[in-house]
């Protein structure tokens, strides 16, 4: 899987979770640019994340993703 | 020492003068000497309570930090964290546990042999020792280096504005601003100068006036008419809300006057539209202290199953929110109230949202904000009410109201409070929560706060000058102590 394809399913996940079609993220975007992208919702997202990929964040890893592209890239780097 | 005392009038302004006559090298030691001054003005042995933190804490930081293996890390951190909620324990809870262990023995008629402690409880002790583990918790996960100037930690603990009431700060945001060389700057000491005016102003005029009744009904509650305890719970609202921010104004106020900038702790929480909204807005310093060191890591542990995790979560944290309060059943029944509140909100998000889309949106945001502000009112009850039994008592006492409504003419023959409480300080009351909604409202829609600033001198010293006269003309004849001051 690929950068763009993990951003799309990601993106998914968050219109599910936040109740919001018109989400579109990049790189860059910050829980602050999301409508709604609270600490409670974050971790909704991330369990959503875990479950779809099948895979398993640290608690460490969750404290400190700054934006979409880290997350993205932990994906990743998990994957592979 | 009460910033809304004859003693704070004299401390602030010689405190402030002397930091900037005084070279940089020199001011964290007269400001931790101020501190030390400000706190052991309430019972002078108990700062030994705080240097017992400190010196745990700025060695446990440095060892955290150093620490080779996790373990090690998790091991230091833990003695901190052992250290803080250990003074904690005995100095705020050492009494309700005993008392506890009493109750349930004398269920199995046995007798309890601890005996109980007779000691004040350290002004501030949840604050200052909330914002000490901020430190260490923020170490251990990376965020923060550790200080290696133990007098500036020290000040970061002691620091007198926010001392003994918050705002509850992060190592992050005030550690830095003690190694920074502050300079007098003329608009911003006004700034902080009219951020401690306002707050005054919301103490010792509105808070203040709202405690004659509120105390007067609420303890004495068996003589009053049910409009009265009604009154007294609404009063309550706006009474703890002016005493608290005016708290935090006041303290950001001075902290600012100095140049240093302390977090804001509160974004007109009576605007919130859920309750969840509320503690985004209300104390916010705490509620993101129990969001980042106990929700978050909760769910986290608990996310197998995401649903029981967050509501488990929840509950865990607002009742121990409400128990840091204060020692007492009723904090925790104010705690377990909003952790219901959050965690309806939370399973009911989805369906609400689309309800929302259905409704007008301005009826359905005014709707969520009465609703949300009568909840709050109705949680404040617990947590204002002397004993259990008062705050059932209350509720037992609402319904009287819409009777004592509808049979107006025979309530109207009876004194409505009982006689000691003046009827002209009720409707002065009443104006000044107008006057308070009404310049919220200002504020919110046009900024006028702000936009004071700006305006040409005369009208700038005139709101000042108003303001402080009608502190002098309707200032409260008894000054009370901050109610957050005992937490």
């Amino acid at each position: 899987m690929n950068k763009e394809q993990i951003l799309a399913k990601v993106t998914d996940i968050f219109k599910d979770v936040l109740d919001n079609d018109d989400i579109v993220l990049t790189d860059t975007t910050v829980a602050t640019d999301v409508e709604d992208w609270d600490s409670l919702n974050h971790i909704q997202i991330i369990v959503a994340i875990e479950k779809s990929f099948k895979i398993k964040f640290t608690s460490t890893e969750i404290h400190h993703f700054k934006n979409v592209g880290e997350l993205i890239g932990s994906i990743e780097s998990k994957l592979s | 020492m009460l910033f809304n005392s004859f003693e704070f009038l004299l401390y602030f302004p010689i405190v402030t003068a002397l930091f900037f006559f005084l070279p940089h090298r020199f001011r964290w030691q007269l400001l931790l000497a101020a501190s030390c001054f400000f706190y052991m003005f309430f019972k002078p042995e108990y700062i030994l309570i705080l240097a017992f933190t400190i010196v745990v804490d700025y060695y446990a930081g440095i060892l955290i930090e150093e620490a080779k293996t996790a373990k090690q890390k998790k091991y230091y951190l833990l003695i901190s964290l052992i250290a803080n909620i250990g003074v904690l324990a005995v100095f705020k809870y050492y009494n309700f546990i005993n008392e506890n262990i009493t109750g349930v023995a004398s269920l199995f008629g046995w007798k309890n042999h601890i005996p109980a402690l007779t000691m004040l409880l350290p002004i501030g002790l949840s604050f200052h020792t909330f914002q000490a583990m901020s430190y260490t918790l923020e170490i251990s996960r990376g965020n923060y280096k550790a200080e290696r100037h133990f007098g500036i930690y020290a000040l970061y603990v002691m620091f007198y504005p926010q001392l003994v009431a918050g705002p509850i700060e992060r190592p992050q945001n005030v550690l830095h601003q003690f190694h920074e060389k502050k300079s007098f700057d003329y608009s911003r000491v006004v700034d902080g100068l009219r951020m401690m005016l306002w707050g005054m102003f919301k103490k010792i005029v509105i808070a203040d006036n709202l405690t004659t009744y509120t105390d007067g009904v609420y303890n004495n509650l068996h003589v009053q008419t049910s409009i009265a305890i009604v009154v007294a719970i609404f009063f309550f609202a706006f009474q703890i809300y002016c005493d608290f921010s005016a708290y935090t104004d006041i303290a950001r106020g001075a902290a600012r006057v100095m140049g240093y900038e302390l977090v804001k702790n509160f974004n007109y929480p009576f605007r919130s539209r859920n309750v969840t909204d509320f503690w985004r807005r209300w104390h916010m310093s705490l509620t993101t202290w129990f969001n980042d060191y106990l929700f978050t890591p909760v769910v986290i542990s608990n996310r197998g199953s995401i649903k029981f995790g967050i509501v488990f979560a929840l509950m865990v944290t607002f009742s121990l929110s409400g128990l840091w309060h204060g020692a007492a059943w009723t904090y925790v029944g104010f705690g377990v109230m909003h952790g219901f509140a959050t965690s309806y909100e939370f399973l009911t998000k989805k369906w609400r949202n689309r309800l929302s889309k259905k409704v007008n949106p301005f009826i359905y945001s005014r709707v969520s904000q009465v609703l949300t502000f009568l909840f709050v009112c109705y949680t404040w009850i617990f947590f204002r009410a002397n004993t259990m039994a008062d705050a059932f008592y209350v509720l037992k006492r609402i319904p009287g109201f819409f009777t004592e409504i509808a049979n107006w003419s025979v309530t109207r023959t009876k004194p409505i409070f009982d006689g000691s409480l003046p009827k002209l300080g009720l409707i002065y009351c009443g104006v000044f929560i107008l006057l308070l909604e009404t310049l919220h409202y200002l504020d919110n829609k046009y900024d006028v706060f702000n936009k004071l600033r700006n305006q040409n001198i005369v009208l700038r010293w005139s709101v000042y000058y108003s303001l402080m006269i009608i502190m002098i003309f309707f200032a409260s004849s008894t000054a009370h102590r901050f109610i957050y001051f005992q937490f």
